[in-house]
């Protein structure tokens, strides 16, 4: 409701006027609005009358008791606040093994995560021991047979020459390729 | 309440005696009983500790402790309605239950003698005519006379607009002209009917 819309006729559209009057009696309306309200009060001695009313209605609510509260119920309170906080901290407190047991379950997965991930990409770097094991694998099932062939001196130190001839002259057949075994010595 | 949030024992006492009055006179008018008023500002003393790590810097505390104390209130007295719906004998012959309606009907009626109101019963007559209010009328009343509430601070209390707090005291205030009229203007005592917008 505007200001402009203000009934002079007190009964007329009460609600909306009353909400005026009672905003303008606590101070709740702009300027301009509490200054409309101003003039048609000055003109309307039944809006004076009302607004009167309304003021001296709120102005006996000054008669209500306002009881204090004794010692007796701050100590209460403060009792009751203290119980609460007993219990908060049993709480706590009760939580407390069960909080420490899921770090530490968890601590330790993360270690075994560690570990594996660090054993996964230690294998990754280092490459498969036994891959050079498997790739000397004609000359170890043959050793024997070549020492058998292997001068005096070639026994007691077996030459890398002698068994890259050996190789190249296709003694080993096509497992092994040449170029390949070159950790058999 | 920051030093309460950072469970300082010296700051919650310090708060409880700030407040206590204030809260339990709110809460009296409100339930129209000191004991139960009592009960109440301990239970919302309790919200408010349990609640305290929630509490955000800059939000006005009187106006959190207030909303608080508006959801306690309101709760205990809706229980306290449903109970009197389930027992409604339990009001029959408890002489300190007095239904302000039939008390403020009693006062006017032809056995009471018309004549001048002494201040204590002066103070009677305001008391009865704020309990025939509705509750949310008698809240926001209450809030705005005695804590001095603008409409913005009593809409956050109560969750309501400003817009709906302006209607609801109008509509209060209405009622309050309504029922203390007949004393105002002729020192009896009022004269009451139902209050169909008691809310």
């Amino acid at each position: 409701m505007t200001p402009d819309s203000l009934q002079p006729d007190p009964t007329a559209d009460a609600a909306p006027l009353d909400e005026q009057l009672v905003a303008y009696l606590d101070g709740e309306l702009d300027a301009d609005t509490a200054r409309r309200i101003e003039t048609l009060a000055a003109d309307d001695p039944r809006l004076r009358e009302r607004l009167g009313e309304l003021g001296r209605a709120w102005e006996l609510l000054d008669q209500l008791d306002r009881p204090e509260t004794a010692g007796a119920f701050t100590e209460t309170t403060l009792e009751l606040v203290a119980v609460q906080a007993e219990e908060e901290a049993r709480q706590r407190e009760a939580q407390l093994p069960r909080l420490r047991r899921r770090r530490l379950a968890m601590a330790a997965g993360g270690l075994l995560a560690c570990v594996a991930v660090g054993f996964l990409g230690g294998s990754l770097l280092r490459g498969d021991p036994n891959r050079a094991l498997l790739d000397d694998l004609p000359v170890i099932e043959n050793v024997d047979e070549y020492l058998q062939v292997l001068g005096e001196d070639d026994r007691v130190e077996p030459s890398l020459d002698f068994l890259r001839r050996l190789d190249q002259e296709g003694v080993f057949g096509d497992e092994s390729q040449p170029g390949e075994g070159k950790n058999a010595s | 309440m920051l030093q309460v949030r950072d469970d300082s024992a010296a700051a919650f006492e310090e708060l409880v005696l700030r407040y206590q009055d204030r809260l339990v006179a709110l809460l009296t008018h409100l339930s129209g009983s000191r004991d139960q008023a009592e009960d109440l500002a301990q239970e919302v003393f309790l919200r408010v500790y349990r609640a305290r790590k929630s509490y955000v810097p800059g939000a006005k505390f009187s106006t959190w402790l207030f909303t608080i104390a508006n959801n306690a209130a309101s709760n205990a007295l809706r229980t306290l309605a449903r109970r009197h719906e389930v027992r409604p004998e339990a009001r029959t012959g408890d002489s300190t239950v007095v239904n302000p309606m039939d008390h403020l009907a009693q006062a006017s009626s032809s056995q009471m003698p018309v004549r001048r109101l002494a201040k204590a019963e002066t103070r009677e007559i305001v008391r009865l005519a704020v309990e025939s209010l509705g509750e949310r009328q008698r809240m926001a009343v209450l809030l705005s006379k005695f804590e001095g509430m603008c409409y913005a601070e009593i809409a956050e209390v109560m969750e309501l607009s400003p817009q709906a707090i302006k209607s609801l005291l109008a509509r209060a205030r209405g009622n309050l002209r309504e029922v203390l009229a007949p004393y105002m203007e002729r020192g009896e005592a009022p004269v009451v009917g139902k209050n169909e917008n008691g809310e």
